[in-house]
């Protein structure tokens, strides 16, 4: 895309934002009755869904059961619709096995697996609308279905993706600028103590750049922490009202 | 009423001690759930701080917890059942367990006769003595006088009555079945 500016020179991107800056992000908590959590996130126009069942019985060949922890399973799909054009496999390719192995070792990170012995937690997660940063709404959306869902967890799980132009760290890729073909960075991180859950690349990026790149992924993550804590305080506070406590 | 959140610090282990939805971690207590946080304050022990969450997540049998299920099938060697209530709530998947034939009784275990002590049908009050191995369920033993058959239905389909530990009788045809009968504390009793 020969002529498009990522940045310009006053510091804009493409869709107005500054460098550092997130898109807008709305959620909620307890969409569905019928599952154990459930939540709903919309990053710009990135929109997913995540669903957790659990902890449960391991379910098929019961030789998978860790005698001391709990198992997560984590499987991703991205709709067909979701996309510019419409996919063949929602999921099953290779590239939803991946980002279910990502999410399974991102919540394996996170989620207090040694209170529940032997049982299985499910986390689904189904991306309606992709626009860049899939793998953050995803774990994003997973944080807020865990944690309605009840299941004990060191931290939230917030994450965000980053990327490089100009000498200059972007936050929160939109699809535009990740079709563009520069480095991205995908991090997710634990808040409160500020650890690394996962870090992921796979293009090149100088090792000069890469702490600037970091800093911006961890801080826009931090930012986002600071949007889903109001979400998910809202979302206890609303429950003990209808129970009248 | 504080919310409080995954990854929150709550206290010092000076100032409280952990409760049900918390973790330790470098001499602090953090949140472990989204929920209420609550300080139970005993008297001369330091006070226990707990998040609570409006509806309980679920609750998995632990050892020694005292477990309501229901007998699925039986075999020669053990019968296998279905774990419904764990204590006094019901679970939404129910879990499988296997009580083994020496773990029926607690005397003459060599002599039991798993057909003479539960039929499939029977509600059981068991507890868990294991959680079982790579291949094996929860382990459940009722080899005590208050664990064992609680509610059995004749082969005519009418509730028995229990008349001693070790037999039932159906009130319609008044014939006499064996079973291992759990001795029901009175007060639980509904008359």
């Amino acid at each position: 895309m020969a002529g498009l500016e990522l940045l310009s020179d006053q510091g804009y991107r493409v869709d107005g934002r500054r460098a550092g800056e997130l898109r807008k992000i709305q959620a909620r908590m307890g969409v569905f009755a019928q599952a154990d959590g459930s939540a709903y996130i919309e990053q710009g126009n990135t929109k997913a869904l995540a669903v957790v069942y659990g902890p449960h019985e391991i379910r098929g060949s019961r030789a998978r059961a860790l005698p001391d922890r709990a198992l997560v399973n984590c499987q991703y799909s991205s709709a067909t619709f979701s996309t510019g054009e419409r996919k063949r496999r929602p999921h099953g390719d290779r590239k939803s096995c991946e980002m279910g192995l990502q999410l399974r070792q991102t919540f394996e990170a996170a989620i207090l697996t040694q209170l529940h012995p032997r049982s299985q937690i499910d986390i689904y997660v189904q991306v309606l609308q992709a626009d860049g940063g899939t793998y953050a709404a995803c774990v994003n959306a997973a944080t807020l279905a865990v944690m309605d869902a009840g299941i004990p967890m060191r931290d939230f799980v917030c994450a965000c993706s980053a990327g490089f132009v100009d000498g200059t760290a972007l936050a929160d890729l939109s699809h535009v600028e990740e079709a563009a073909g520069g480095p991205q960075l995908a991090l997710a991180l634990l808040p409160a103590s500020g650890q690394i859950a996962l870090l992921e690349m796979d293009a090149r990026l100088h090792e000069d750049h890469l702490e600037q790149v970091l800093e911006a992924a961890a801080r826009a993550a931090r930012d986002v922490h600071t949007l889903l804590d109001r979400v998910v305080r809202q979302h206890v506070h609303e429950a003990s009202i209808l129970l009248g406590d | 009423m504080t919310v409080s959140q995954p990854g929150e610090r709550l206290c010092n282990l000076e100032e409280g001690s952990p409760g049900s939805g918390t973790y330790t971690r470098h001499g602090y207590i953090f949140s472990s759930l989204a929920g209420c946080l609550t300080k139970s304050s005993e008297n001369g022990a330091l006070p226990v701080v707990s998040v609570m969450r409006e509806t309980e997540s679920q609750l998995l049998p632990d050892v020694g917890a005292i477990v309501t299920c229901k007998v699925s099938s039986i075999n020669s060697r053990f019968a296998k059942v279905h774990i419904l209530y764990v204590g006094s709530t019901p679970l939404k998947n129910s879990f499988r367990g296997t009580i083994r034939k020496e773990d029926v009784r607690a005397t003459e275990k060599d002599k039991v006769e798993i057909y003479k002590s539960f039929r499939p049908g029977d509600i059981v009050l068991a507890k868990v003595i294991s959680l079982g191995d790579a291949q094996s369920n929860y382990l459940l033993t009722t080899a005590e006088n208050e664990l064992g058959v609680v509610v059995a239905h004749s082969e005519s389909g009418v509730q028995m009555v229990p008349i001693s530990w070790c037999e039932m009788q159906c009130p319609k045809t008044h014939t006499k079945e064996f079973r291992k009968v759990a001795r029901v504390q009175p007060e639980f009793l509904q008359t």
